[in-house]
């Protein structure tokens, strides 16, 4: 028997390396990038306490493209959860049905192909899908202010569209028989099976699949680049938090970079997603009732 | 994709480190160790081939102990590529510099050695030479090339509708009427997704007939002139009734986009860059090219030539010697008569007289006579504070297209949103 004092000094041991690689690459980075936002780089590194932040909310241009961001994410961020998660069960409900038993992994491997592809590809794709000279619709769906977010946004739940349904597939699939056949015996129809037995019971999965998609979405960057560039038109409509932390920190070929004010925003950003993401875990993934199956 | 590229540069390095290693243990075969390696950062990914396969050579053999290694980064990505680089010291020896604002900075921020001096560098026009200078006036990069704008048409096409080269704006829009009317091709090959081109190959060329080039451009920077005195708003009007002759779906097709409807002959005319030359030409179509229309016939004629490019010496360089004697080359006519020939649409900027063997470079080149010339508007000076006119513009111009803003709204939005910050330097 090694004793407990031991023990611990070895657990510890063994978890330095993962903790060093966290730390140095993880933690660091991020604490430096939140310190970087309390200085000012124009007046020589001057300590600026949060006049960067003063100025991100109150500069009129400046706040003006924050808010726009923002409530571009949130859009972006909205129209991934209303289509995912509907269309993910069904799909997952459907892989999981007796209908389709024998193709199941066809269809599951078909489903879930555009996710392991490069967005790049993806946003090339359906921009020539799209293109009103030789594509399937005249309407520029991505020149109109309006139509232009919800198109990326689709093209992007298009994309990833495989992941929550894999999540809720692998937690029905979970759902033991005995349950099931229990549920048969006592009169109940595949509908009322569904929605009163298999239902309840992944539950607690939408709530992941809910702060996964929000993390994703809010610190999304990707599709919008590949698309539209990082000052994303028409006028900043499909500009995200991602892309203006882009084109602040790193510059755009018309505008220096001001890595204070990049910082600043990213930080803003980690601040919105950890008390959300904290809310969350405290006011509602508590409440969801899990079953011991 | 960065954590996709690692192995491999891992690898990389292990191979060429194999390498080095095979070659010492080869014997003392080569004088290698005499040949200094200087790196030469810049955006033109395009012209990789062409100063790899032309340019370098010449220099390298003139200069046998010096080679080039030409390092290419996208233009969207190249400020922040730079920026970075030279942030943590891993900057290329040479770098190729922005124009105006961009570069101003850069400078201010000491990224760059000056110039003062150097062999060469007095080969240039004074106007030449601004787009790189510091606030001390001092050049801090070699002027390469310029680029001009103007209107390519489809000599196909134009003669079959029997269509004169319109020189006024009102035969400009006859011909695009007539084109129109027609019905069987598009009058002019342009999309709104992209607010750059809107802003440099529409604005800023049809513009300075209407502003009166350096006019009204110096006058916006000593703040004589707003962007909504009535030369600046017809100018931008003109802009926009251009809406009329573009696709369908213009809001929403590329600067990619277009380029293809007009090398496909489904469209006339298409404004665009001297940068575009080649592409233009690359299905075999009959091209053609012509200025910016005057508003009045007998006005006089201005072009937009914009200073492109400039080379500058990495302040941290390691490889200074050689980095100057390559500078020094650039400054030449031996380069400059290699590097407009090889490269078609970009325009020497030296002194001395350049001939082009590229037709339709030579033909852009020729609207240069009779003249007046002027950069884009938005660059100097304007575009060094928050909001920067130059992006400003973009996105301004793009809700002219895609949202039916008017010239008048634009325009004061423009100088609301400059006013907020620029103090005129007059």
């Amino acid at each position: 028997m090694i004793r407990t004092g031991t023990r611990y000094r070895l657990l510890a041991l063994f978890v330095l390396p993962a903790l060093l690689v966290y730390g140095g690459f993880a933690v660091y980075p991020l604490l430096s990038s939140v310190a970087l936002s309390f200085f000012d780089s124009d007046n020589g590194g001057s300590f600026a306490g949060l006049g960067n932040y003063i100025y991100l909310f109150t500069d009129p241009y400046v706040s003006e493209r924050f808010w726009n961001a923002l409530r571009n994410s949130v859009l972006f961020f909205g129209i991934h959860l209303v289509v995912e998660l509907p269309i993910g069960l069904l799909m997952a409900a459907l892989l999981t049905s007796n209908s389709i038993r024998r193709s199941r992994g066809v269809y599951r491997t078909l489903l879930f192909i555009p996710a392991t592809l490069s967005v790049v590809i993806v946003g090339f794709l359906w921009r020539l899908i799209i293109n009103p000279l030789w594509g399937l619709v005249s309407f520029p769906l991505l020149g109109d202010a309006a139509t232009a977010l919800p198109t990326i946004s689709l093209m992007s739940v298009w994309q990833y569209i495989g992941i929550p349904m894999i999540f809720l597939f692998t937690a029905l699939i979970a759902i033991p028989n005995d349950i099931l056949e229990a549920s048969r015996i006592d009169g109940a129809r595949a509908w009322a099976t569904f929605w009163q037995i298999k239902f309840p019971l992944i539950l607690p999965q939408f709530g992941l699949i809910t702060i996964l998609t929000y993390i994703w979405t809010f610190n999304g960057f990707d599709i919008v680049y590949a698309l539209n560039g990082s000052a994303p038109g028409p006028n900043y409509s499909t500009d995200i938090l991602g892309t203006m932390f882009y084109r602040t920190f790193f510059g755009s070929s018309g505008q220096v970079a001001d890595t204070d004010l990049g910082a600043t925003i990213a930080s803003v950003v980690f601040f919105i997603i950890l008390v959300t993401t904290a809310a969350y875990f405290v006011v509602l993934q508590r409440r969801l009732k899990t079953y011991e199956l | 994709m960065r954590s996709k590229l690692a192995p491999l540069a891992a690898l990389t390095v292990a191979a060429v480190g194999l390498t080095l290693a095979g070659c010492s243990t080869g014997g003392d075969a080569g004088d290698s160790g005499d040949v200094t390696t200087i790196t030469f950062g810049n955006w033109r990914v395009e012209d990789q081939a062409l100063w790899e396969e032309n340019v370098i050579p010449a220099f390298e053999a003139a200069h046998p102990d010096i080679k080039v290694t030409y390092q290419p980064t996208g233009t969207d990505d190249y400020n922040a590529a730079i920026q970075s680089q030279i942030e943590s010291g891993t900057g290329p020896d040479v770098i190729m510099c922005r124009p105006f604002d961009v570069n101003r900075a850069w400078i201010e921020d000491g990224y760059f050695d000056d110039l003062t001096g150097l062999d060469g560098i007095d080969g240039f026009t004074d106007t030449a030479l601004a787009a790189w200078q510091g606030n001390d006036g001092n050049p801090y990069c070699v002027p390469i090339a310029s680029v001009l704008a103007g209107f390519y048409y489809n000599k196909a096409i134009f003669t079959e509708l029997g269509l004169e080269i319109p020189t006024t704006m009102a035969e400009f829009t006859d011909v695009l009427q007539a084109i129109k009317d027609d019905g069987k091709y598009t009058p002019l090959a342009l999309g709104s997704a992209d607010g750059w081109q809107l802003s440099y190959n529409v604005l800023d060329s049809i513009g300075p007939n209407y502003w009166k080039g350096e006019d009204g451009r110096l006058g916006l920077i000593d703040g004589t002139k707003k962007l909504t005195d009535p030369e600046f708003v017809e100018a931008f009007q003109a802009v926009s009734d251009l809406k009329s002759f573009m696709p369908d779906g213009y809001q929403s097709l590329t600067y990619e986009d277009q380029m293809q409807l007009f090398t496909l002959g489904k469209a006339a005319i298409m404004p665009d860059g001297s940068w575009d030359v080649t592409a233009a030409t690359a299905t075999g179509l009959d091209v053609g090219v012509f200025a910016p229309p005057v508003v009045n016939k007998g006005d006089q004629r201005y072009l937009q030539e914009m200073p492109d490019q400039g080379v500058g010496l990495n302040a941290d360089s390691k490889n200074k010697d050689a980095a100057k004697v390559f500078l020094s080359w650039l400054a030449s006519s031996d380069f400059q008569s290699i590097y407009v020939d090889k490269v078609p649409g970009f325009f020497s900027m030296g002194s001395e007289p350049v001939t082009y063997t590229n037709a339709l470079a030579q033909e852009f080149a020729d609207l240069k006579t009779d003249a007046l010339l002027t950069p884009r508007l938005q660059l100097d000076r304007l575009s060094a504070g928050n909001p920067p006119l130059d992006d400003n513009t973009w996105a301004v111009l793009q809700t002219v297209f895609n949202d039916g803003v008017s010239a008048k709204d634009a325009t004061s939005k423009l100088q609301t949103d400059l006013d907020s910050w620029y103090t005129p330097a007059g």
